[in-house]
């Protein structure tokens, strides 16, 4: 069975080990980043089936990242994992497409839970792409 | 009063408190949401351990749980320090009167508890919308609390409740135990209500009876919001 490929991203590099460490433990395949930039090399070069994002982050912050991270790749399932967002910014991250925003301290299995639904959610979208495609292709072909 | 350079360095004081405090608060966040992982990563190699090993991961287990209750009650402090420090941000916004009284009750609640005196603070039951400075309202509030937090004595209980009244919020702040006679004179907290909000104080019940609340009428919207309005020469929409 394939893993479920997440990307860890939060400036705080402890924070982001440990947890890597936990999900690991719980079969994810975790990759992490400590800046937005980080974080944009990293899915510019693999194929993740969700971001674990932080909103405060120096240089690159998380909202700012979240809409770079959808110009590569724009149905990327990004979650907010962030310390108090407020209000107005858990709204702006959902309007930029965030599929879930979660407040810490998140419990882990919550968290393995919800990438391992966004891991069927991808193939699912995954395996629409392609038959449409084979559906292009035999409507070419008069077949 | 409005040539007074003390007034806009003192606002500046606050806010750079606020911002600071606000910091800080944050990078509390942080390091409890380390502690709480690993108190987690602790649990998670625990629960892998051999069986032979169990004592010795039951006791492990149980000494992360304890860590991860107190990171838990950390947070709890901090946040209440995260709310201090942005309740400086604006003193001119709308927010709701149950998340300034929490706020107060949280901060009461360590002189309470020195003071040995049980608080009780209630949220209104539905939000109630207030216009002005949250800050101002804060130590207000705060002040009454703390006022006859210092006259309880054998009762030792005060509670606090708020409730909306016509264009206004009620709020009391009351004692089992009766209020010394004067001791409300000389709260300063309660003349920041006044000027900030022209909020409106009476004792209950009325002498020659010793008090045993402070009654605190605030309006929904800070008349020194339109006070402003009127120094730079503009009119007043009431016509007032």
């Amino acid at each position: 069975m394939a893993t479920d490929r997440v990307l860890l991203v939060d400036d705080e590099k402890e924070f982001v080990e440990v947890l890597a460490e936990r999900m690991r433990s719980r079969g994810l395949d975790v990759t992490c980043a400590t800046s937005g930039r980080e974080a944009i090399s990293a899915v510019e070069e693999e194929t993740f089936d969700a971001v674990l994002l932080d909103l405060a982050m120096p240089d690159l912050d998380g909202l700012e990242t979240l809409r770079r991270l959808h110009e590569i790749q724009p149905e990327l399932q990004v979650m907010i994992l962030s310390g108090r967002a407020t209000v107005k910014t858990a709204v702006e991250a959902i309007r930029r497409g965030a599929t879930d925003i979660f407040e810490k301290p998140t419990d882990v299995e919550t968290l393995v839970e919800r990438i391992r639904s966004a891991r069927a959610t991808r193939i699912a979208h995954e395996n629409d792409l392609a038959e449409e495609h084979i559906e292009e292709i035999l409507g070419k072909r008069g077949w | 009063m409005g040539n007074d350079h003390r007034r806009p360095l003192q606002r500046e004081g606050v806010l750079f408190f606020g911002d600071v405090i606000a910091g800080l608060s944050h990078e509390l966040s942080n390091v409890f949401n380390i502690i709480n992982e690993i108190a987690g990563l602790q649990q998670d190699i625990v629960g892998g351990a051999q069986p032979e090993s169990a004592g010795v991961a039951n006791r492990l287990t149980e000494l992360a749980g304890r860590i991860k209750a107190q990171v838990e009650r950390g947070e709890t402090f901090n946040q209440f320090l995260h709310s201090l420090a942005h309740s400086v941000d604006d003193a001119n916004i709308a927010f709701d009167l149950g998340d300034t009284l929490e706020l107060a009750g949280s901060l009461a609640a360590r002189p309470a508890r020195l003071a040995r005196v049980e608080l009780v603070v209630h949220r209104p039951e539905s939000p109630v919308t207030l216009v002005g400075d949250p800050f101002a309202l804060l130590l207000t509030i705060f002040g009454s609390i703390e006022v006859v937090l210092d006259a309880a004595d054998s009762e030792r209980r005060v509670e606090v409740n708020a409730a909306p009244h016509g264009d206004w919020a009620r709020l009391f702040i009351t004692s089992a135990d009766p209020l010394p006679p004067g001791v409300v004179d000389e709260v300063a907290a309660l003349e920041i209500g006044r000027l900030s909000w022209g909020a409106a104080h009476t004792l209950d019940p009325p002498p020659p009876e010793p008090p045993r609340r402070i009654i605190l009428d605030v309006p929904a919207v800070a008349p020194a919001l339109k006070a402003t309005a009127d120094d730079k020469g503009q009119e007043d929409p009431d016509g007032n």
